[in-house]
């Protein structure tokens, strides 16, 4: 009940109220321009937070966080440029629905979704936030390793149609998440004697680099009417909500996104991209029309909106619980807890309660302005959009290049963003699917670290996958996946076959 | 057919010069049972034989649509269009052209020239429209990068000129 009072307290609170309007308005601004993540966004102001209160502050991050993941999503489905990893999954069909013409409903599909998304992670946040961070520790180098592999395995079926190619996207994927500083030993592995590349590939320039070059890439090579067909068409689009009738029709798919964001967020080190991607592929699988995920589906929107907006709430848990930050984001938000004194942990419900819940009220107040200001940003970026193409499409290379930079103030990062165009432009070409080589750099480190860590442990026993409970369940689900995805596969073979 | 080949051949260049790479990775104590060379020679091996799977593939299509004649045939695809391919890869040749002047023109400057020059290439005729976007554009992205966001980008010669 106390907790309540709290709450109550945060919310009605004017300076919390305006950290969390403030924050959810740079979060917007920050997710929506490629290249400032939600942890820059956040790092951004950080220094602003020193003479704040503490509660004000920590909103202010945790609403920037808010606010960033669905920013996030608005040039993913406008441009084809996700503005965070985790606004990667929504690309595939949201940029999809906005060539049909049908930009505005996707955007509005994102907005509720995150809005859904936001209430109902903030929810457990407040209600389970125990034993969810006892899930988190369940959470060992081995079950990390199945984790790794689960995801991996949701390439089998984002192959477009042809595994093969997708496994060779996979594993060159892998390949490029190999450079730089070896995650056990330290030793320098495929740097070619240059610094820049000790730290490895930032996965965000590879993401820019095969979503928006190569995307303009094909732009300006085809100069085809259909673009400018669409771009006309988008004109015309407004703000479309969906209905709740709608809302209800794709249920299933926010279900999804709301079970697989509860179960990753508190996870350490898997984040939104990977709830994402995995609640897209779920939304596909238990679809009744699985023919139109890559074709504009709106579950394909909802489902990935949905489960990353459930993970800026539930990958608060470790953060708060065992002061263990899971991404570069709770990372600065355990620095902003840090600056103002507040030790994270189990004492931290006991010692400072007021800000613990008075953050649950801010952030329940920050998601509700994420959706007002949605609705008033959205009207602008549909204007945007509909810009004579090659305005459109200076403004953006010229975002690309200036987010980038931003982030190390490296010129070395606009040549990774340019040779990441250019693979991106040629599986395009080739007809690869680009999606499993942003899947193999996202989650190589994180498999190839737990596994090596894993073996380290039992002294290279490999039995320790499979007698550790979560790690066995991961594995099977994997296998399960990826068996479904062969059997279709063969199907589809034969089918073809028959045909011809 | 030939694509595929080609593409699968330079697959298979990329899984061997990966394997003498990762063979040439420093050995640790650190590294563990598996070692860091581990995985990217795993990589290097499943690369290599998927890449001879492909041309496998492409070769067995290949043969399945000269048994099913000239309708089959007819689904191959068109000719690969070399103009266009050459024209998207000039935006490449801009984006380099921005990274060699970036530090000698300044952020200002060059951004404006990059969006004037993409643009141009993208179609849209010069006039008098294309240059205030450049402009006007420039000041947008250099009040957002710099004043805004606090992002130290180069000033270019101008400081040492006017200073």
């Amino acid at each position: 009940m106390e907790g309540f009072q709290y709450i109550w307290a945060a919310m009605t609170s004017v300076p919390v109220l305006a950290a969390a309007a403030g924050g959810v308005l740079w979060g917007i601004l920050g997710g929506a321009l490629p290249g400032i993540s939600p942890s820059i966004a956040m790092a951004l102001l950080l220094p602003f937070t020193y003479d704040m209160t503490p509660l004000a502050a920590i909103v202010m991050l945790g609403a920037v966080y808010i606010g960033a993941e669905y920013g996030g999503s608005i040039p993913a489905i406008l441009i084809r440029t996700p503005g965070t990893n985790s606004a990667a999954a929504t690309v595939i069909d949201g940029y999809e629905m906005q060539r049909q013409g049908r930009g505005g409903e996707a955007l509005g599909l994102s907005l509720m979704g995150g809005l859904v998304g936001g209430l109902f992670g903030l929810v457990l946040l407040t209600t389970l936030t125990k034993p969810l961070a006892g899930l988190a520790l369940m959470f060992t180098p081995p079950a990390h390793f199945a984790l790794g592999l689960l995801g991996l395995s949701i390439i089998a079926s984002v192959s477009e149609g042809s595994l093969l190619k997708g496994l060779i996207g996979g594993v060159l994927g892998l390949m490029v998440a190999t450079i730089g500083s070896d995650p056990l030993s330290g030793v320098t592995r495929f740097t070619f004697g240059l610094p820049e590349l000790l730290e490895g590939v930032n996965f965000i320039l590879v993401m820019l680099g095969v979503f928006a070059i190569a995307e303009l890439m094909s732009k300006i090579g085809e100069n085809d009417d259909e673009d400018e067909a669409a771009v006309r068409r988008s004109r015309s689009t407004r703000l479309r909500l969906p209905s709740l009738k709608k809302l209800w029709s794709l249920r299933r798919a926010q279900a999804i996104g709301c079970v697989i964001g509860a179960l990753e967020g508190p996870v350490p080190g898997t984040g939104g991209t990977v709830s994402a991607f995995l609640a897209y592929n779920e939304a596909r699988r238990w679809s009744k029309e699985p023919e139109k995920f890559g074709k504009g589906s709106e579950e394909g929107v909802i489902a990935p909106e949905t489960a990353n907006n459930v993970v800026t709430a539930t990958a608060l848990v470790p953060t708060l619980s065992f002061g263990i930050p899971g991404s570069n984001s709770t990372a600065i938000l355990l620095g902003g807890l840090l600056i103002h004194g507040l030790q994270p942990g189990p004492l931290l419900f006991t010692t400072n309660p007021q800000v613990v819940y008075g953050l649950f009220g801010g952030l329940f107040a920050a998601n509700i302005m994420m959706f007002v200001f949605g609705i008033i940003v959205l009207g602008p970026c549909i204007w945007l959009v509909s810009r004579p193409k090659p305005y459109l499409s200076a403004a953006i290379l010229a975002l690309v290049f200036s987010g980038v930079y931003s982030i190390d103030h490296s010129l070395f990062d606009l040549g990774i963003v340019f040779a990441a165009g250019i693979v991106g432009y040629v599986f395009r070409a080739l007809k690869f699917p680009t999606l499993p080589l942003i899947l193999g750099l996202v989650l190589g480190y994180m498999i190839e670290s737990n596994y090596r860590r894993a073996l380290l442990i039992t002294n290279g026993d490999h039995r320790v996958f499979f007698e550790n409970p979560v790690s066995l369940f991961l594995l099977i689900c994997a296998a399960t996946v990826i068996g479904i995805a062969v059997v279709a596969e063969i199907r589809r073979y034969r089918k073809a076959a028959a045909a011809a | 057919m030939r694509t595929s080949l080609v593409v699968a051949g330079l697959l298979f260049v990329v899984a061997v010069a990966y394997w003498f790479g990762a063979d040439a990775i420093p050995k640790s104590r650190l590294g563990g049972a598996v070692g860091a060379d581990g995985l990217p020679k795993l990589l290097a091996v499943t690369l290599g034989f998927l890449s001879l799977a492909l041309a496998g593939q492409a070769i067995l299509e290949a043969r399945k649509r000269r048994g099913g004649g000239a309708a089959a045939a007819a689904g191959t695809g068109g000719p690969i269009n070399i103009a266009a391919h050459l024209r998207a890869f000039g935006l490449i040749a801009i984006g380099i052209g921005y990274i060699v002047l970036l530090p000698i023109l300044g952020y200002a400057v060059t951004i404006a020239l990059l969006l004037v020059a993409v643009a141009l290439y993208a179609g849209r005729p010069p006039s008098m429209g294309v240059a205030l976007f450049g402009v006007g554009g420039a000041v947008v992205f250099y009040l957002l990068f710099v004043k805004l966001l606090q992002v130290p980008l180069p000033a270019g010669f101008w400081p040492a000129l006017f200073g």
